[in-house]
């Protein structure tokens, strides 16, 4: 995704959605006035893992684009059509501009991200970190760029806060996935999505 | 860093330091970090992701240009996550005979076996109630 300069646009400015079930998704303002305690209740609730392969997803997401399939955002639907299902909260995650170096502003997010991983209620569960971005630039190089930065935000979980590697996995998935479709260039479609996927065994 | 932040950071690490020994949450540690060396790592460290082990060597390698607030903070940030990561870890092995007591034996996954002992109002040992308290499960 290419983004506009810092002035204008902000950083690469992301957000991730760590998906609560069937809960509609809020603005990045109201994830950030909401509590660590909210941000549990969201991603509980899975009653059924989903039957989902990610390297299949990560290869349906890659031929779409490279097939030009589905090229008008506005008629494009999500790729993914089985996360929606899951669990989910959205947070906003900051990156350098076209990088997936995550800002210094945004570690406090992180940190919380972690605190959450780290409830009892969720330890048992596993997770998918999905990167998306709005339709703006080139398809290909958003899926690229989602990619890079889901794994970014899963190295810096683990390395940092020693979230197991085995709850958690990246996937990107562009502009494939956008969060408002109607408007595919919105700004709330530069994000990650965090799903509950599953027991960690 | 703004005074406003400043004050705020000393006023959470004095807290937390005088706590009894509830370690600090990740959110507030990686906050502190975040806040009092953001110019610092925009200047010296570009391009480095958070990682306790790259961001810390490099700040400590550009010492000398690093700001008071940042010189403290970033060495207080990375020590309180690694103590937070030690005691969280700590709980399920210092409180399985409480688990072994209390929930019929350790659980197959942590998760259970501290919402467990967490939801057991009498009979915790002190040593796993202290456990749990410097994780700050409680």
């Amino acid at each position: 995704m290419r983004l506009g300069k810092k002035s204008r646009r902000g950083i690469g400015s992301f957000i991730v959605l760590l998906i609560g079930f069937m809960a509609p998704l809020s603005s990045a303002q109201a994830q950030a006035n909401a509590t660590p305690e909210d941000w549990v209740n969201k991603l509980v609730g899975l009653e059924t893992a989903p039957d989902l392969e990610v390297a299949a997803l990560r290869q349906q997401a890659l031929e779409r684009v490279k097939s030009k399939a589905d090229g008008v955002p506005l008629q494009r639907p999500p790729v993914a059509m089985q996360l929606l299902k899951l669990p989910r909260l959205a947070v906003e995650i900051q990156f350098d501009e076209d990088s997936s170096v995550i800002r210094p502003e945004s570690y406090r997010t992180l940190g919380r991200i972690a605190d959450t991983l780290y409830d009892p209620a969720l330890l048992p569960y596993k997770f998918l970190i999905v990167g998306r971005t709005a339709a703006t630039g080139k398809r290909e190089f958003n899926l690229t760029l989602s990619q890079r930065r889901a794994d970014a935000i899963r190295g810096a979980l683990v390395t940092t806060f020693k979230i197991s590697p085995k709850r958690l996995q990246g996937i990107g998935l562009g502009e494939e996935q956008l969060l408002d479709a109607a408007h595919p260039t919105a700004p709330i479609n530069q994000r990650f999505e965090l799903a509950t996927v599953g027991k960690a065994l | 860093m703004n005074p406003i932040r400043s004050i705020s950071s000393i006023l959470l690490i004095a807290a937390w330091s005088s706590a009894s020994a509830e370690t600090m949450r990740f959110e507030d540690a990686a906050g502190i970090l975040g806040a009092s060396c953001v110019k610092e790592i925009d200047a010296n460290c570009r391009g480095v992701s958070l990682d306790p082990g790259r961001l810390k060597d490099c700040l400590l390698r550009n010492q000398d240009s690093l700001s008071a607030q940042c010189k403290t903070d970033y060495v207080r940030a990375f020590d309180a996550i690694q103590k937070r990561v030690a005691a969280r870890s700590a709980v399920v092995k210092i409180c399985e005979r409480d688990a072994v007591k209390l929930c019929g034996g350790p659980q197959k996954q942590g998760g259970q076996t501290l919402e467990c002992i967490l939801t057991a109002t009498r009979g915790v040992s002190a040593r796993c109630n202290q456990a749990i308290g410097e994780a700050g499960y409680r």
